[in-house]
């Protein structure tokens, strides 16, 4: 119930912040000066990862966002973090320490009224990340506890010089807030693609890609706020225009 | 578009949960004794109210009846394990206690997330397994034993032999 409405929350609050600013912009502005698109830098940090240092004692984490506008529809996009997690199961607790890197490209879907920048999109990124894993303590299983309940073995063993690498698919959006503030959220589904195991243990949890699934899957999401830097303006081609016009036209009925 | 991110909204609110899982792996592997019959090697022999007792144990283990396979579960924070093994544990004239030590070293392996770790057992090569008599001698009914394998890593297979 917690998880649901810590998700439910963050959908509406970006919704909100979509449909507020689409009133703003509609009244002000017209259509008929020459159009030009803005291009340019955007960085920002994941508030999510963030907000969970602070209300979960067993977690540190940290990830920086940036994308760049390649054409009108592609960025290019980037994340870098660093996490710190103590997993605490039934049988197991352990802490896993490392970075990450995800690489990759996003493709806008959202076909913006005027001069608005708003993007929902679908993307792919490739991740890497390079940890390492302290074994705290375990139990072990025994489905005959003739002799008693087996106690915790306290372990303390160190893997580290560890590694993956995966894919993840990303939906997402991204609204103009304030002028060149954006708040964004994601989803990702994540799959393992390659990896390095401990020996005597496996990668249970991975900076950057998270709780593993089934050994090679697994899910993600960031909560963003970014800025945009602007680099330059480019004209929007003619018949680009004409498009977005019938598609906007089209909307409104 | 709008349903997809919709969907997968509910797909992540309700996986970013985590559940417990279920260990169903093998795990820690108990010790498997078949009994046979001294007089006639390759037939297998029931044994008659043969009542289990860990060294140190006031419960019993089980009391077998009308079985010739039975598993005994090996501790895994020592090294040595030893049985107190009662045959015709409910008469008063006919029964025998002899027992059973088992000498080993034992391995932690990672099994899953669900299950943690289970311990292996080697048996000792010089006194994996000793056969002693009762603290109150009355002879062995143990005829003889025969060690299938020194390594206790699964039950799906038999580990020692015991003629009666």
């Amino acid at each position: 119930m917690k998880c649901i409405s810590k998700f439910t929350f963050s959908i509406a609050l970006a919704l909100l912040s979509f449909s507020g600013n689409a009133q703003e912009e509609k009244v002000t502005k017209d259509s008929v000066a020459a159009k030009t698109e803005r291009y340019g830098l955007r960085v920002g940090v994941d508030l999510f990862k963030l907000t969970r240092s602070f209300y979960e004692k067993d977690y540190r984490g940290l990830e920086l966002v940036g994308d760049y506008r390649l054409t009108r529809k592609h960025y290019l996009a980037l994340e870098l973090g660093n996490e710190n997690k103590t997993v605490d199961d039934d049988q197991l607790n352990f802490t896993t320490k490392g970075s990450y890197i995800r690489v990759g490209f996003d493709y806008n879907s959202y076909q913006n009224w005027l001069d608005m920048e708003n993007i929902i999109s679908v993307g792919l990124r490739y991740g890497v990340s390079s940890f390492s894993q302290r074994l705290n303590s375990y139990e072990i299983y025994n489905p005959n506890q003739y002799f008693g309940e087996n106690p915790v073995v306290i372990s303390g063993e160190e893997y580290s010089g560890l590694s993956a690498q995966w894919i993840e698919v990303v939906a997402g959006m991204k609204a103009e807030v304030f002028n060149n503030v954006f708040v964004g959220f994601s989803f990702r589904l994540n799959r393992l693609v390659n990896q390095k195991l401990p020996n005597n243990f496996d990668n249970l949890y991975i900076p950057g890609f998270n709780r593993t699934y089934n050994g090679d899957f697994g899910v993600g999401f960031n909560y963003t706020v970014s800025y945009f830097i602007p680099i330059y303006k480019a004209t929007v081609k003619a018949k680009a225009k004409t498009e977005s016009k019938a598609k906007s036209k089209g909307k409104k009925k | 578009m709008k349903r997809i991110i919709m969907l997968l909204c509910l797909v992540m609110a309700f996986s970013g949960c985590e559940k417990d899982d279920i260990c169903v792996d093998e795990t820690t592997p108990q010790l498997v004794l078949e009994f046979y019959d001294i007089s006639n090697p390759t037939v297998l022999k029931n044994v008659v109210n043969l009542k289990v007792t860990g060294d140190g144990m006031t419960d019993a283990l089980n009391t077998f009846n009308g079985v010739s396979t039975i598993s005994l579960p090996l501790k895994t924070n020592e090294d040595t394990t030893k049985y107190h093994l009662l045959l015709n544990s409910n008469s008063s004239t006919a029964s025998n206690e002899d027992v059973l030590e088992f000498n080993y070293t034992r391995e932690n392996v990672y099994v899953s997330r669900a299950c943690g770790y289970k311990t292996v057992f080697e048996l000792n090569n010089a006194n994996g397994l000793v056969l002693t008599d009762a603290i109150t001698p009355d002879g062995l009914w143990i005829q003889d034993t025969n060690l299938q394998t020194n390594s206790i890593i699964t039950e799906n297979e038999v580990h020692l032999k015991i003629y009666f």
